[in-house]
């Protein structure tokens, strides 16, 4: 039924690409693509990017048959998925810290993912869901950041940017879009974060965490997170906090990325191994629960005369 | 949601259920006790089916019984987890096969020392320092890695678990509200407030 | 959701020169939740036979018990040690007995054969879950990360190994495979056996 209205609406994207082709004539033997140069984003000259669709009554069932692990392990096409990501504000500014694991089923298909996205040098966005969706609309949104500073001559406020991806992944609702994500930054208003999905989800907050391995990270941070942590209690708890994902959950892991976001932009503080946090933690002690607790005994014999 | 943890301390293994009977969206009952005591040194926090959990406990209640009563000695806590984990495995293959996820936390008065079991209703068995069944583990365990101490006094063990129940509430959508806390050490069995 | 990849969990045995090796990882899962690191797939079976047992973890502690009961009536009955072929078939007969109903789990059985000379070689096999005998010259694995175990084997064994080259072999084999898959991990543990003893190391293995 949905598919039906969409295909006779006149608005939403469906709609628009439909009005682009009358204007710009059939031309289906040359995608977007071939303007390389232009780096996908080459349909920007005429506003909001048009993708090719499969030329099926209902597009979005099409994608979802093939790409759909969960009812259909045995699907062609494996969206990658997985993923622990979290931002917490607090006194000194924004932490931003996220695994760098990437599974397919249960292959490791990558241990190096950059899942923050540097969106400009006082916006962050990250990554959970559909790993290119997050990376063409983070970027997309970076290039309407821009735009807004050159022509409004200041920079977008976190709550602006973040409410632009919002309107636009809902405007693709039910189109198969996946995106979980925290836009994080400074603005006039100081430290902010906002969490943005596709389902049009937008919630301003002090913490989120997001991701198979959220639950994990979740019960770290809560129990150390105040207001008034120093900058390196706060770098510390959001380490810690993705280690904990990165050891329980077998969908995250691999390593750590962490930023700060301060006053005058954001700054990378450091990639850690969650094996060598393990053993050997940042400074020497291993956040390992069998390394912390070696040696330790839980019997109780009584004392030998 | 069904959620119970249990956590092993200097001499002593903590075990915590929660007390809310479910059926459909209504809580038939809020206090409700999910922990057995099997014998005078071992706990058993029970979850899963309805009618399957207590049939199943009281099976295993009695059968533990009988073994002290046929022997004058009880089970130590290795042996009744192994039986009790046959249990379940064979009940796995039968025609309708119990499905109840279990903690059992005993103290070994013989080397001095508490185990703590966790077996879900396939049958796995595996010794841990913490456990937890339900949806509260994807909170707590984590927790529990950064905050256990195997040597943590019952005060610091109790403060721990309240962490987790703490966490639970504050997290978990389909949270309980309330849990009934036991503790087996040396002098056996008790329940504790939090 | 398969019932295979449910706990997670992979085993390799290699021959070497006059020695064979066995190892797994140690990881309980419940799919992405992970419950144990020491929970342990390969048991000694006799001296001279060590069997590994991937696959749902339930059917582990219960074959393991299967195969500890049926091995001590054989040597009671016989009055001798089993003989890794032996007990080989033993492994494939007891999970036929379950074909419409199988025990979840693809053993890999790792030992040193006595000759009619008097001498030891050595012998590792390999089933399916219904008991298909798979017996192979240089390696065989099983598990959920079998595939990349595969791969990284392929590379790296050669024929001939002394036993400290083949725990070399063996280990960054299991290490790197297991990297590559979300359901094994979280440390592991190497047996290797010559004529006369075995070693066992446990490895510092990635923790995520």
């Amino acid at each position: 039924m949905n598919s039906l209205v969409s295909r006779f609406s006149t608005t939403g994207p469906i709609a628009e690409l439909r009005k682009a082709k009358e204007v710009l004539g059939d031309d289906d033997e040359f995608s977007d693509a071939v303007w390389g140069s232009e780096a996908g984003f080459g349909s920007l000259a005429n506003g909001v990017p048009k993708f090719s669709i499969p030329q099926v009554p209902d597009p979005s069932a099409f994608l979802r048959l093939h790409t759909d692990d969960h009812s259909d392990p045995s699907c062609r096409i494996k969206i990658k998925h997985g993923t622990t990501t979290l931002a917490f504000r607090f006194q000194g500014g924004v932490i931003v810290a996220v695994d760098s694991r990437a599974s397919a089923g249960s292959y490791v298909a990558s241990g190096t993912v950059k899942k923050v996205i540097e969106i400009n040098p006082y916006l962050l966005g990250t990554m959970a869901g559909g790993a290119a969706d997050c990376q063409y609309w983070e970027t997309y949104l970076g290039i309407q950041c821009r735009l807004h500073e050159l022509r409004n001559r200041e920079r977008i406020s976190v709550a602006a940017a973040s409410k632009y991806l919002s309107n636009l992944v809902y405007s693709y609702k039910g189109m198969g879009l996946s995106m979980g994500t925290m836009i994080c930054g400074w603005d006039k208003t100081g430290p902010a974060v906002f969490y943005v999905d596709s389902d049009g989800t937008r919630l301003k907050g002090d913490l989120f965490s997001v991701g198979s391995g959220s639950t994990f990270a979740y019960g770290v941070l809560d129990q150390g997170y105040r207001w008034d942590l120093t900058d390196e209690e706060a770098q510390e708890l959001g380490r810690r906090s993705i280690y904990a994902a990165g050891h329980r959950d077998a969908y995250s892991g691999n390593t750590i990325n962490l930023y700060h976001v301060k006053e005058d932009g954001w700054k990378f503080i450091g990639n850690y191994d969650v094996s060598k946090m393990h053993y050997e933690g940042p400074n020497g002690v291993g956040y390992g629960y069998d390394i912390r607790t070696e040696g330790r005994s839980s019997a109780n014999p009584p004392a030998t005369q | 949601m069904e959620c119970s943890f249990a956590i092993t301390g200097k001499g002593y293994v903590i075990v915590a259920a929660d007390t809310t009977a479910a059926h459909s969206i209504i809580k038939v009952k809020l206090d409700e006790d999910k922990i057995k005591t099997l014998s005078p040194h071992l706990l058993m926090a029970y979850s899963g089916e309805p009618g399957d959990t207590v049939q199943f406990a009281e099976y295993i209640e009695r059968n533990i019984r009988l073994y002290q009563i046929r022997n004058t000695y009880p089970l130590r806590p290795s042996s009744a987890a192994s039986w009790i984990r046959r249990a379940l495995a064979d009940s796995l293959r039968s025609r309708k096969p119990y499905s109840v996820n279990l903690l059992l936390g005993g103290y070994d008065t013989s080397t001095y020392t508490p185990h703590l079991y966790w077996i879900d209703y396939l049958g796995t068995l595996t010794e841990v320092p913490f456990g937890a069944h339900g949806y509260g583990s994807y909170f707590a365990l984590s927790l529990l890695d950064r905050y256990h101490d195997p040597e943590a006094s019952l005060e610091e063990g109790l403060a721990t678990l309240k962490r987790c129940i703490d966490e639970v509430s504050k997290r978990l959508l389909v949270a309980p509200g309330r849990y009934k806390v036991k503790v087996v050490d040396k002098d056996g069995v008790r329940e504790v407030e939090i | 959701m398969s019932i295979m990849e449910y706990n997670g969990g992979s085993v390799i045995a290699m021959v070497g020169k006059d020695c064979v090796a066995i190892a797994s990882d140690l990881r309980l899962g419940v799919q992405s939740l992970s419950i144990s690191s020491n929970f342990q797939k390969i048991f000694p079976v006799t001296d001279r036979i060590y069997v590994g047992l991937p696959g749902l973890a339930s059917d582990v502690t219960t074959l393991h018990e299967q195969f500890r009961y049926r091995v001590n009536m054989y040597t009671i009955k016989e009055e001798r040690e089993i003989e890794p072929q032996t007990f080989a078939q033993m492994v494939s007969s007891t999970l036929y007995e379950r074909r419409f109903g199988p025990y979840f789990i693809e053993p890999v059985i790792a030992g040193m054969q006595r000759t009619p000379s008097g001498s030891y070689e050595p012998f590792i096999a390999a089933t399916d879950l219904i008991g298909c005998l798979n017996f192979a010259k240089d390696f065989v694995v099983a598990g959920t990360a079998s595939s990349e175990l595969f791969g990284a084997a392929e590379g790296l064994w050669e024929p001939d190994l002394e036993a400290e080259d083949l725990f070399e072999t063996i280990s960054q084999t299991l290490l790197n495979a297991v990297d590559r898959d979300t359901f094994s991990g979280w440390g592991a543990v190497v047996h290797v056996m010559t004529k006369d003893k075995v070693i066992t190391r446990t490895l510092k293995g990635r923790m995520d």
